[in-house]
């Protein structure tokens, strides 16, 4: 029996993550994670150069997997490695660091950056132990959802709504997974929910606009988005600059832009938006193309909607009729696009 | 670049405080190398006639860790309301929440750390600024590594910080201190509250710590349940400082009683936390509406007050030495050398915010008239209140305002009575057997009877805005026949003739000689 083993005999319990499919899966995402957790359970059971293996198996099908990065940097400091560990940390850092956060305006769950399987694993661990706290299931929730996968995710807020029922966070978490889900009319009603308790949240605000858009009912979207701008306090320029870049309602988005700027200069989107809001204000703007080459094509097509407007009023509702099609609800210009079509 | 959120106040809490706390000021101080690093102590609930934690040590810290420090002093009458919901007299998340509204903005980080931490970083020419300059936006910890009892207290030169860290690096090999304590998460390792760092907008954001927790422990383990939300992760800094714990078990602290011991829930504020965010404080977190306090140890120190003070109101001695009596003959000469005692009735005020109103009940004009001066030296802006019975008294001083008993007494924070004899001059000896004249007789009798009321009416007459009772400081009141009088409605200590002055809060029922003959009568 491996140590691993041993352990889980001793504490009587099964394996907390049952790796033996993942490590036959041919998705190298899958099989890459597996390999991550069973590392990290070797790392636990003191078989440091076994764990690095497997760190080193998982980067080879994940080259750009942080957690595993990370997990084989320390595994070298533990081994006395500093000088091989040292970059390897940095490294592991610069891999989420440059992760596309979430919108600022959205639930903070949106912006969390990484794959989570370290913390996954944590919280399954904890799980062995604390049977009456919800937080693990939330926690796990959270991760699950951050990584799109929201059925899982609506499971772990199931198990920690049993633990703490009606709670209105929680409930408010779920109704983000369901409309990540699709599941609109349960999402709206999950929202509606908590915020009867904290109707001062601007987050859940923010989430029941994009269901509602989700159910059509643009108006809806509007006044929650409003009402979440009129919440959010001046120094989070950023988070009211999306919400009102939502609305399509430029004026209110550029001094927020500018402010963000000031503070995340090197923040590329803040850039792009501040040149729309300039362009649909029909202000001077920096005639270079500011969107990202890794830009999604919902994005894309926003752009180009933008930059038809002031010619060719068909060409831009067609570009965004093709920015709602390609993006989800919850993308900032997927909320602009039904608000411009709205005007025209 | 950071600024490190420390709290305490001056008591002795846990094994040879001092020692411990000016080791880690000073190790913290050294590890800063930004010009807008800051360490903010919070000094919390410490009595009101003492100076604060850091100022009590400020002669073992070193000129950078003075510099660096900024002291916020929460009083006792600020703490009042939560007095009798807890059983703890210094609160870590209102210090911490008080330190992180007035934390300097252009920080990026907050360092949530301990009076008795040292940190060293594992590339010995990095600073700690260097690493968090360096460092992308999370929520980072460190695992905390154990210093013996003996190792600190007998080998660290407390202001020798520089050597310490280089002791500390042979120690951790030589003696196998570097043991990581993995935790469950969000606890990434165990003992997280002695390094928890993150944005300042982070905290913002999530509303600070939690301060519905004011039973002691888990503050640090809530902070990093609803960080762990927020951010996703918990990163470790573990490649670049390691932070070591000055361990003081030796004697439980006042909030270790074992197995005993009174806790915050860790169900609700751990198990439980399904949110970052704390909407019922969102407001009102760190008090923001509530003036504190700042004390600096680099500039405009106490000591320096306190001169500034004196140096306008006596002039120095001429001679050796001068004399008085403790005989018991001369209980009745109530003589008192002025220059001598000023300085002990100033120290009894400097404690205080400058913006106390004090009552001052005298008979001598030069104690006024001197006092008046040593008071506005020592920087105080509020106003001397003077009863109008008080006959005598110079009019007209400066910052001094003379009304009827009656209207003032509501508006003092703090009782000075003064009971010398009016004819006295400045030259005149001091207990050599002088009688009172009918004059002094006079005025003694109206101070006497102002005192009492003041005394023993204190809690009916305070203002609506004090919750705590104001203390009252008697000049020339022992061994002689104030001693008694002034001791049967305040609460005071021994103190040495030679000090000339006793202080202390009312007594809830006056020791006065009708009372003990009742309660003799009673037993009887």
């Amino acid at each position: 029996m491996s140590k691993p083993s041993i352990l889980n005999f001793l504490m009587r319990r099964s394996s907390a993550h049952p790796t033996a499919d993942d490590l036959r899966s041919k998705d190298p995402e899958r099989k890459g994670q597996g390999l991550f957790r069973l590392g990290r359970s070797k790392m636990r059971a003191g078989e440091t150069e076994a764990a690095l293996a497997e760190f080193e198996q998982a980067l080879k099908l994940l080259p750009n997997y942080a957690e595993a990065v990370a997990a084989r940097a320390e595994s070298l400091d533990m081994m006395g490695k500093i000088d091989a560990a040292r970059p390897e940390y940095e490294r592991a850092r610069s891999l989420w660091a440059g992760q596309r956060p979430g919108a600022p305006d959205r639930s903070y769950l949106f912006r969390q950056r990484g794959r989570f399987t370290f913390e996954v694993d944590s919280y399954e661990l904890a799980l062995l132990r604390v049977k009456t706290g919800s937080f693990p299931h939330l926690a796990c929730g959270n991760a699950l959802l951050a990584q799109g996968h929201p059925e899982e995710a609506l499971k772990c807020y199931d198990r920690a709504l049993k633990i703490k029922q009606n709670d209105p966070d929680l409930t408010a978490l779920k109704g983000e997974a369901l409309s990540m889900a699709g599941r609109y009319k349960a999402a709206v009603e999950a929202f509606d929910f908590a915020l009867a308790t904290n109707p001062k949240a601007p987050e859940t605000l923010n989430a029941r606009g994009i269901a509602k858009l989700g159910l059509g009912d643009l108006a809806g979207a509007n006044a929650d988005w409003r009402r979440q701008l009129e919440l959010l306090p001046a120094e989070q320029a950023a988070a009211r600059a999306c919400v009102a870049l939502r609305l399509a309602d430029y004026a209110a988005a550029l001094p927020d832009l500018e402010k963000a700027i000031t503070r995340e200069p090197g923040e590329l989107y803040w850039q792009l938006y501040r040149q729309t809001a300039l362009r649909r204000l029909a202000r001077p703007a920096d005639p270079e193309d500011l969107l990202p080459a890794a830009a999604p094509a919902a994005e894309a097509a926003f752009q180009k909607g933008v930059a038809a407007i002031a010619t060719d009023t068909e060409a831009a509702k067609v570009a965004w009729r093709e920015t709602i099609k390609l993006g989800p609800v919850s993308l900032i210009e997927v909320c602009a696009a039904h608000n411009e079509l709205s005007r025209l | 670049m950071f600024s490190v959120i420390i709290y305490g106040r001056n008591d002795s809490h846990g094994y040879n405080l001092h020692k411990r706390a000016a080791i880690s000021f000073n190790a913290l101080a050294e590890v800063m190398s930004d010009p807008d690093d800051e360490i903010l102590f919070v000094d919390y609930n410490t009595p009101d006639d003492h100076p604060t934690f850091p100022e009590a040590i400020a002669d073992t810290l070193t000129e950078k860790a003075k510099k660096v420090m900024r002291i916020f002093r929460v009083r006792p009458e600020h703490h009042a309301h939560l007095k009798n919901k807890t059983h703890l007299v210094a609160l870590e998340s209102q210090s911490r929440n008080i330190a992180l509204r007035r934390s300097n903005p252009k920080n990026r980080w907050i360092l949530y750390t301990n009076t008795d931490m040292l940190l060293t970083s594992r590339n010995p020419k990095e600073s700690m600024s260097d690493i968090l300059g360096a460092l992308p936006d999370g929520f980072y910890q460190i695992p905390r590594f154990e210093i013996p009892e003996m190792l600190w207290e007998a080998a660290f030169d407390r202001k020798d910080p520089v050597g310490n860290l280089v002791k500390l690096r042979d120690w951790s090999v030589r003696f196998h201190l570097n043991q990581v304590v993995h935790n469950f998460m969000p606890m990434r390792y165990d003992a997280l509250g002695d390094f928890q760092a993150c944005l300042r907008d982070d905290m913002f954001a999530i509303h600070g710590f939690d301060e519905d927790m004011i039973l002691g422990w888990h503050c640090d383990s809530n902070l990093a349940a609803r960080l762990a939300l927020y951010r996703g992760r918990v990163d470790t800094l573990i490649d670049k400082a390691f932070g070591y714990h000055c361990d003081h078990t030796r004697v439980a602290a006042a909030n270790n009683k074992g197995r005993k011991t009174t806790m915050n829930s860790h169900d609700r504020f751990i198990w439980n936390v399904s949110t970052p965010y704390l909407p019922p404080q969102a407001e009102t977190w760190g008090w923001p509406d509530v003036e504190i306090e700042e004390v600096r140890l680099d500039r405009e120190t106490s000591y320096e007050r306190f001169v500034a003070g004196l140096e306008t109101a006596i002039k120095p001695a001429t001679v050796p030495f001068t004399n008085t009596s403790c005989e018991w003959h001369l209980f009745d000469d109530l003589t008192y050398d002025l220059p001598h005692t000023l300085p002990f009735a100033c120290d009894q005020v400097l404690t205080y915010p400058k913006s106390t109103v004090i009552m001052l009940g005298a008979t001598r004009p030069d104690f006024l008239t001197g006092f008046a001066k040593a008071w506005k030296g020592m920087g105080f802006t509020g106003a001397i209140l003077v009863p109008q019975e008080c006959e005598g008294l110079p009019a007209g001083l400066p910052g001094v305002t003379q009304a009827p008993f009656a209207d003032i007494v509501r508006k003092t924070d703090l009782f000075m009575f003064e009971f010398g004899l009016a004819s006295q001059k400045v030259e005149d000896p001091t207990r050599t057997g002088r009688e009172a004249s009918a004059t002094d007789k006079k005025r003694l009798k109206t101070l006497e009877r102002l005192f009492r009321e003041a005394a023993s009416t204190e809690a009916n007459t305070r203002p609506a805005r004090r919750k705590l009772a104001r203390r009252f400081i008697g000049v020339n009141v022992i061994y002689n026949k104030y001693w008694p009088i002034f001791t049967d409605y305040v609460g005071a200590n021994i103190n040495p003739f030679c000090s000339q002055v006793l202080a202390g809060s009312p007594l809830p029922e006056p020791t006065t000689v009708r009372g003990k003959i009742l309660r003799f009568r009673k037993r009887a």
